[in-house]
């Protein structure tokens, strides 16, 4: 409840016109972004499509002389960075139902809002689903079961039931994605520590659950809203785990990165490495590295990771749920805009609603699901109407892809600004985690933390050009894979490629658009 | 060297920490009052019928035994005029079954704003309710406010208790699933139906 009355005080600096707003990309680089796209469009060609079998060539294993060979030497490091991150969860935890209800002064959120949810998504990019690794809910919740944080653990706690096979799609984690973000930008968990340690028990708590009723990671791989996240994002990755030589695979009998050895669980999300296919399921937590008797599994760099997609196809939930990134990472930037209190308060005002406008803010979220959704779903039936002999499902799940680069290069784009602008002071936090003896953050405090980035301004503005301009490429390549594998034409695929620029340009308008900080 | 390296440690950790005594305008925080200037515990701005209503409780760290203030102040939506009838506040324990609702006082509006003084001797969470009448219609407004810090326990019973409960009861079902499946066992070994 302390929490509540921090919100409010927060929210009230926001709506009373107080919170920090800061400039929005400059003219010039959206000039130049744009005509980036457009040079995209013109220039990017369907290729010819093979896999091609030199795919492992493309390893390089340059990087693996780093921090990823220190991890495959042995299991040890994973399992110290694993006590590591959930030392620090712990303290988060502590820090939130102990410490000051200022938010800018508590661990709990400037770690859990600041630094961690807006960095993890930047990560990916270099990590892949790396975080998964070293989870802290899922090693607490393996210690809580098992009895262990690694290895094979020689209790049977768990039922080990199957999951039914209704939830084994990605439904419930798009559910839970899309209650974390109504939490996040509706109840404003952001701006409370209290809020925030429960939300960190609550995850602690349901993981614990799926472990002692369900097989393996269930939680992992069905229920996990960042995770599936991740996993969605880590395709993008060019760093993941996968097989060496896949001919080493492909002789394998008997698939220990499946069923696990005497001493290694079993793949905790049921996959078979050497295959490759579902890669956003892996969560990197290296029991398919040390199981493997041939050795033909580890970290590895990929130059060109939407040659994976080759072979990738999508379920209906696992399309949906990209749209509903999409739909919610564009959202959260409209949250952010100026407009949107005035837009919400003339709302709630002919809806009669009250208090904290809940009821307007739920409603708005909706719509900010629908449409796009609406949209999507119009161009899928013009082209199936189009293109006979193509089942409309099919194409709404394959070209689901070519959204998700738009989403995770906006997601980074926009997280760019909170990591900088928001994060300074951080050392100040660590140093006083609970916050003890503190006062909210003065305007001059607030004035100097959005004077002095932690990037300077026209670094974060490259870097959103740079980043909005990929995704738009990414998008149209893997957009143009998907219409040569399907044999469509240019013509019939129009509706879909109008979706892509919209929902580029929409939002590449959202970063032109000033913002207004959280803290 | 031994020395020069603690000094250093030192140095860093003081100049990272944060002084201990903050002050408002030349003031420790012990010292501060309902009527020192420090931002509010808690701020709200809702809408409510036809007008805009903001709600402040003054101290920022309102304490057990220490006066506090809530400061009301409600315009209307289309900017003419302000919020005049009386109104009256009352609080009650913040939980889903409390019954103890305490009448705080009814103010009138002094230059447009409402002030209502409150002392608790307890430290809690509270729910402060503001209830008035305007064009015929009643109005109520609640908000929370916390007095000193409460120790979340609650929390981390409700939590522990959960994940034990879990733990336990899938520990009584596991063991009886292998007993059974032992007992299944041992009949088919037997060649028992």
């Amino acid at each position: 409840m302390t929490d509540w009355l921090n919100l409010n005080f927060i929210d009230s600096l926001r709506l009373g016109g107080e919170g920090m707003l800061h400039g929005g990309l400059p003219t010039a680089w959206v000039t130049v972004t744009l005509a980036g796209m457009v040079a995209a469009l013109i220039f990017i060609q369907p290729r010819q499509l093979t896999h091609q079998q030199g795919t492992v060539a493309q390893y390089t294993t340059a990087f693996l002389y780093g921090v990823g060979r220190l991890v495959m030497i042995s299991p040890h490091w994973l399992i110290a960075m694993r006590v590591l991150a959930t030392a620090i969860f712990l303290l988060v935890i502590a820090a939130g139902l102990f410490g000051t209800a200022i938010p800018e002064r508590n661990l709990a959120t400037t770690l859990t809002w600041t630094l961690w949810w807006t960095g993890v998504i930047i990560a990916i990019y270099f990590t892949g689903s790396s975080w998964c690794a070293i989870c802290p809910w899922d090693t607490l919740a393996n210690w809580l079961v098992r009895q262990r944080i690694w290895f094979k653990s020689s209790i049977a706690k768990g039922l080990n039931l199957r999951v039914p096979k209704w939830l084994r799609t990605v439904w419930p984690a798009s559910a839970m994605f899309i209650g974390l973000t109504w939490l996040e930008l509706g109840l404003g968990i952001t701006t409370s520590p209290y809020a925030t340690a429960v939300l960190a028990l609550t995850m602690v708590t349901m993981t614990t659950i799926s472990l002692l009723i369900f097989e393996r990671k269930a939680f992992c791989r069905y229920f996990c809203s960042i995770g599936r996240t991740i996993g969605a994002y880590a395709e993008l990755s060019p760093f993941a785990v996968r097989p060496l030589q896949h001919d080493v695979c492909a002789q394998c009998k008997t698939l220990d990165c499946y069923h696990g050895n005497e001493t290694i669980d079993p793949c905790p999300t049921h996959l078979v490495i050497g295959r490759g296919e579902e890669i956003r399921y892996c969560t990197s937590c290296g029991a398919c590295v040390f199981s493997c008797p041939h050795h033909n599994v580890g970290w590895r760099w990929q130059s060109n990771p939407l040659q994976r997609f080759l072979n990738t196809h999508m379920n209906s939930s696992e399309a949906w749920f990209i749209l509903i990134l999409l739909a919610l990472t564009s959202f959260h930037g409209i949250t952010m805009l100026p407009i949107w209190e005035s837009m919400v308060h003339a709302t709630a005002s002919w809806l009669n609603d009250r208090g904290q406008l809940m009821m307007t803010f739920s409603l708005f979220m909706l719509l900010a699901l629908f449409i796009p959704a609406i949209i999507y779903s119009v161009a899928i039936k013009i082209t199936s109407l189009t293109s006979s002999g193509i089942e409309h499902h099919r194409l709404l799940n394959q070209f689901s892809l070519p959204l998700l680069p738009i989403a995770f290069c906006y997601h980074i784009a926009h997280n760019l600004t909170h990591l900088t602008r928001e994060s300074q002071g951080f050392i100040t936090v660590l140093a006083n985690p609970l916050g003890t003896n503190t006062l909210p953050l003065s305007m001059m405090e607030k004035h100097q933390r959005h004077l002095y980035p932690l990037l300077p301004d026209n670094m974060i503005f490259t870097l959103q050009s740079i980043l909005m301009l990929l995704g738009f490429i990414w998008s149209i390549r893997l957009f143009q894979q998907r219409r040569v594998q399907l044999y469509l034409s240019s013509i019939k695929t129009l509706p879909i490629l109008m979706v892509i620029i919209g929902a580029s340009l929409f939002n590449l308008w959202l970063l032109l658009q000033p913002m207004i900080m959280r803290m | 060297m031994m020395i020069r390296t603690i000094l250093a440690v030192l140095g860093i950790f003081c100049y990272l920490s944060p002084a201990v005594a903050h002050h408002v305008l030349g003031r420790p925080t012990y010292s501060l009052s309902e009527n020192t200037t420090t931002p509010p515990s808690v701020q709200i701005e809702t809408q409510i019928g036809k007008y805009f209503v903001t709600v402040m409780a003054f101290p920022a760290f309102p304490r057990a035994n220490e006066a506090g203030r809530i400061h009301l102040y409600g315009q209307r939506i289309d900017g003419k005029g302000s919020l005049a009838a009386p109104i009256t506040f009352k609080v009650h324990d913040d939980n889903w079954f409390a019954t103890n609702e305490e009448m705080l006082g009814t103010q009138m509006p002094l230059e447009n704003i409402y002030k209502q003084a409150f002392i608790f001797n307890k430290d809690g969470d509270y729910i402060i309710t503001a209830e008035y009448n305007s064009d015929g219609e009643p109005y109520t407004i609640d908000f929370p406010l916390t007095i000193g810090k409460p120790l979340p326990i609650g929390t981390i019973g409700f939590f522990s208790s959960l994940i034990f409960v879990s733990l336990i009861s899938i520990n009584v079902i596991q063991r009886r699933r292998m007993q059974r499946m032992q007992t299944q066992r041992h009949h088919d070994d037997n060649g028992l139906s």
